[in-house]
């Protein structure tokens, strides 16, 4: 019977109409010494305002860099339930659709080796399994991949890719997310295994700019579902939503943020060659409007929380790319960025603080992609490629040839 | 260029990084290449089969990864040594 502790700050946690992670703790506590100490020890840090936790080190099965995390616990005297407390990460499958038997058989195994505590997801992706001991990870390991599992990313290396759940169940996905997560998850197994890395590489793929993953805010790189062309419009459904109260002007029209559209009382109009493909008139008006037929994605680099730098939101560098199997456009593309990265990035800098740093131009010639107009981010940012020595001389010469000749080239 | 002497090289640089100086796989790579003139390749190689035996362990200090010679009371806990 694992020791109770008692828990009057924690137990506030309970009070809400919401739900309660001390809640949850206390079903696993009843059964599991690690999870009972956990409640206790968090007590504690609750009272005394300290935390006990101790990060790092080596902690992990063999040949992988990734998927563990050692944590442990400053004062295993007192709780000698959570001495240890590393966290596992399992890789989850594209937009986590699993069975009920595949959940049943990952909580057995922990609840065999470990706290019995879970995060489904952690913002990764993976399944986070919270609270194991060293001796029990190999085995761990052997009993997840026996079963078709494998470990997600961890420290300074290609963290598991994620997706939106895409065509599988949304009719907005511009391209198949589920499939690409897959395939570039697999190309990059070694990266995502064997930290070699400045620091950590998300991968996020959405299948529309609704972005479900929010790719633009957490991924080094986020590959988002577009199209070319024109809205599909359905005037004689615009008019439906609007015969049926839809008031087109304040939800549609006036939202649009680069006021694009237009309304006449009859017809919708788009200016679409001034569109951003927002999404956000799709989605209000589902029935109506449709994205145009030739799909792809656009990829944007570097967004991140605050660590060496402030957040940042990525910043697009491919406007489009068509996004068909096997994917190599896409597969060289990120291979061309992180060997970048790591040519130039210094410890647990990210690739688009390095984009900062060294610039956008040494960035776009290493990874083969010409500068263009889509990848200004706002007025006045847009000279951020400049002259080289070699480019000096060219003109020189050129001005010098004009001037001899009388001929000017344009 | 035999294994054994790359493998040597490798212990040597983790040996005197100890205590001082977190190195990553490249940094180790590249010390190694240098010293002993051999292709990168070659060394990451020898480096990756080390770590895939378990003589040698991926270490993680706030956010970076780095490569260590694991200490025997890790070995032991693991279950790997006696
Ligand atoms: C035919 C004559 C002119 C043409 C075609 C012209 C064109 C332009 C263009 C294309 C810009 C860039 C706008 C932008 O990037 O947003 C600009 C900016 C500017 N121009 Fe002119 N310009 C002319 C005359 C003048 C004159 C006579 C003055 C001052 C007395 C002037 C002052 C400025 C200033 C201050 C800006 C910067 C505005 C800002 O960034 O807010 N321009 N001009
Ligand atoms: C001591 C005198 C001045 C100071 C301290 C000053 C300071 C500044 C500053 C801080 C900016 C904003 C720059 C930016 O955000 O990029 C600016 C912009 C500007 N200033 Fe001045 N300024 C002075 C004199 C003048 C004079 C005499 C003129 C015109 C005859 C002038 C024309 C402008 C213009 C057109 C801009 C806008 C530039 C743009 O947005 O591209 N300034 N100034
Ligand atoms: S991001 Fe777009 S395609 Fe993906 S689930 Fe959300 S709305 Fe659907
Ligand atoms: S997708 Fe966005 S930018 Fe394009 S027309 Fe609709 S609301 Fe406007």
């Amino acid at each position: 019977m694992p020791k109770m502790y008692d828990t009057p700050l924690l137990d506030e946690l309970e009070k809400g109409p919401w739900p309660s992670f001390v809640k949850e703790i206390k079903k696993c506590a009843a059964k599991n010494d690690m999870a009972a100490d956990e409640l206790g020890l968090l007590e504690k840090s609750y009272k005394t305002k300290i935390g006990y936790w101790k990060h790092g080190g080596i902690v992990g099965v063999r040949g992988y860099g990734g998927g563990v995390i050692g944590r442990y616990c400053s004062i295993p005297e007192e709780f000698p339930g959570v001495a240890h407390f590393h966290t596992v990460r399992i890789n989850q499958p594209s937009a986590w659709f699993y069975t009920t038997d595949a959940l049943r058989t990952i909580c057995d195994i922990w609840d065999k080796y470990g706290s019995g505590l879970t995060n489904f997801h952690g913002s990764t992706g993976d399944m986070i399994l919270l609270g194991t001991r060293t001796e029990a990870l190999e085995d761990i390991f052997a009993e997840l991949s026996s079963r078709g599992w494998d470990l997600g990313g961890s420290g300074s290396a290609m963290r598991t890719p994620s997706c939106c759940v895409g065509p599988a169940r949304c009719e907005w996905a511009n391209i198949d997310t589920l499939e690409l997560c897959y395939q570039l998850t697999q190309e990059f197994q070694d990266e995502l295994h064997r930290p070699a890395w400045p620091y950590k590489f998300k991968i996020k793929i959405a299948g529309c700019a609704c972005d479900c993953v929010a790719a633009i805010a957490r991924a080094d790189c986020s590959i988002i579902g577009t199209w070319k062309g024109d809205i599909k419009i359905n005037q004689d459904e615009v008019r439906n939503y609007v015969k049926n109260g839809f008031d087109i002007q304040k939800w549609v029209i006036d939202m649009c943020p680069t006021e694009c559209m237009s309304w006449d009382g009859s017809t919708l109009t788009i200016d679409n060659a001034n569109c951003n493909r927002c999404m956000h008139c799709i989605s209000k008006m589902t029935k109506a409007l449709k994205p145009g037929d030739e799909k792809g994605a656009t990829i944007c680099i570097g967004s991140k929380a605050p660590i060496v730098v402030g957040a940042l939101l990525s910043w697009v560098i491919v406007p489009f790319i068509k996004v068909e199997k096997p994917y190599d456009e896409i597969k060289d593309l990120v291979r061309k960025m992180t060997e970048w990265w790591d040519e130039n990035g210094k410890p647990r800098e990210r690739i688009g603080e390095v984009i900062e740093r060294v610039g956008m131009r040494s960035f776009l010639e290493y990874i083969g992609v010409p500068p263009q107009p889509q990848q200004v981010k706002e007025p006045r940012r847009d000279p951020f490629w400049f002259f080289t020595e070699e480019d000096i001389e060219k003109i020189k010469a050129k001005e010098a040839e004009e001037k001899k000749t009388g001929v000017y080239k344009f | 260029m035999d294994t054994e002497t790359i493998k040597n090289k490798i212990f040597e640089i983790l040996e005197k990084a100890k205590g001082k100086k977190k190195l990553k796989e490249k940094d180790v790579i590249r010390i190694a290449s240098e010293e002993l003139n051999v292709e990168k390749d070659d060394v990451k190689k020898v480096l990756r089969d080390l770590i895939e035996e378990g003589k040698l362990c991926y270490s993680y200090t706030g956010g970076a990864s780095s490569v260590e010679i694991p200490s025997e009371e890790y070995l032991r806990e693991k279950g790997m040594i006696k």
